[in-house]
């Protein structure tokens, strides 16, 4: 499967949120988060409306105040960095759209081509 | 009832450092209430107040995880506060504060506080244009636009409420409180005004469940189109995040342009909105793109046509 870098997993700081677009021109970025070892990426795409709306307020702000949550500065809705599952807000009951990461032996995370022309959430 | 509008709105909010810097970066000026509070202005004294939401000086929070925790209407005159006083003190308990206020619940359970009105008297003009067949609205050598041009929020213009019962919010504010409603977006909800303010709206309302209860946003009144272009432009370049806009609504004829918060909420740059009286009779149109705006537009990067072919001219 066809697959685009996104970034290296140092460009993230230990507890931090960071979009990144997959390609110059596409429609949404994609979101981040390391906490440890572990990473977890997401499109960066509110299930609130139709189409998914972008949820930062300002440029990779994509945590709540206390970095326990991803929020959409929308509306504050607050979701589960494990699952993408919304917890509270206008889109209680849906989820993110998760975005598989590949990672090289050096740490370079690739994304599927096709997040890159994904503007829509999908189920 | 002579109200004229929203003073302040109050927010508890989870990031206090990131709110103020956004706040101050949206064109507010801050004014330091006391050791936990900030005021950040409009030009006209209207604006938004913020605080830690942990700090016992808030009125408490709705049950919902949204961060407004008041609205603070100004109004009028002293007889005015008496009114809303004598009529809210029928069915619920309003509080007088030492500086004359008043507090209440609605019949939602919004926090809302009632004062005569802070707001400064602004003495400055709009944008003026030129067009063929009118008058010249600038003087020869008087320029449209510079680079430094200040495009500040001007005044507090209104706030929009997620509520989930609308019937019950509309009664309350029309009935008991003299609200006006202009326009309906069927699906969502009015727009309504106070008596003393001819403004379009300053509240609207939005029908949805009762776990979405809060403010969905708030609005400045920019000088002119211009100057919300302006403004939106370097917000979006300080790499704030633009969540619908800039376009021009329908009903209000408003300009708009709305970006995404720390406070939880959308904060609008608006203008050149309309004005109305009580001749007015409310239009009603299905919610929706069709009848949100006349059109949409999107931001990008400076661009301008130049420099020939890439790899230069052929032949």
């Amino acid at each position: 499967m066809a697959s685009l870098p996104l970034c290296h997993r140092d460009d993230i700081p230990e507890g931090a949120a960071r979009g990144f677009l997959p390609l110059p021109d596409a429609p949404r970025r994609v979101i981040v988060v390391r906490r440890g070892t572990r990473l977890d990426a997401y499109m960066d795409a509110c299930p609130h409306y139709t189409g998914g709306t972008p949820m930062a307020w300002r440029r990779d702000a994509y945590l709540n105040g206390e970095g326990t949550h991803l929020a959409c500065h929308a509306h504050g809705a607050l979701f589960d960095i494990d699952t993408g599952a919304c917890v509270s807000g206008p889109c209680l009951g849906r989820k993110l759209t998760r975005v598989a990461l590949t990672e090289d032996q050096a740490g370079y995370l690739s994304v599927p081509a096709h997040v890159a022309g994904r503007a829509a959430r999908e189920e | 009832m002579r109200i004229i509008g929203p003073d302040y709105l109050v927010f508890g909010v989870d990031d206090l450092e990131g709110s103020r810097t956004y706040l101050q970066d949206f064109g507010l000026k801050p004014v330091q209430l006391d050791a936990t509070g900030w005021l950040y202005e409009a030009l006209d004294g209207t604006g938004v107040v913020i605080r830690h939401r942990d700090d016992p000086k808030l009125p408490p929070a709705l049950q919902t995880k949204n961060m407004l925790r008041q609205q603070v209407f100004g109004v009028e005159d002293a007889a005015t506060i008496d009114a809303i006083e004598a009529e809210m003190s029928r069915d619920r308990r309003v509080t007088r504060l030492a500086d004359g206020a008043i507090e209440f619940q609605d019949v939602l359970g919004f926090e809302l506080r009632f004062q005569v009105t802070r707001r400064r008297t602004l003495n400055m003009p709009a944008e003026k244009i030129n067009a063929p067949g009118a008058p010249a609205q600038r003087a020869p050598n008087e320029l449209g636009v510079t680079d430094d041009v200040p495009a500040l929020p001007r005044s507090l213009s209104h706030v929009v409420l997620f509520v989930p019962d609308i019937d019950k919010m509309v009664e309350f504010y029309t009935r008991r409180l003299g609200f006006v409603i202009t326009d309906i977006l069927t699906g969502a909800g009015p727009f309504l005004r106070p008596a003393a303010n001819d403004d379009h709206h300053t509240h609207f309302f939005i029908r949805t469940p009762a776990y979405m209860q809060g403010c969905e946003h708030l609005a400045f009144h920019m000088g002119g189109p211009t100057e919300l272009m302006v403004a939106g432009d370097r917000f979006t370049r300080k790499g704030y995040q633009s969540f619908w806009g800039p376009g021009r609504h329908k009903f209000g004829s408003n300009w708009f342009w709305y970006f995404n918060s720390p406070l939880g909420v959308h904060f609008e740059y608006d203008a050149d909105m309309d004005k109305h009286d009580d001749a007015w009779v409310a239009r009603e149109a299905p919610n929706g793109p069709e009848a949100s705006q006349v059109f949409l537009l999107q931001w990008r990067e400076k661009w301008a046509p130049g420099g020939g072919p890439e790899g230069g001219a052929k032949g």
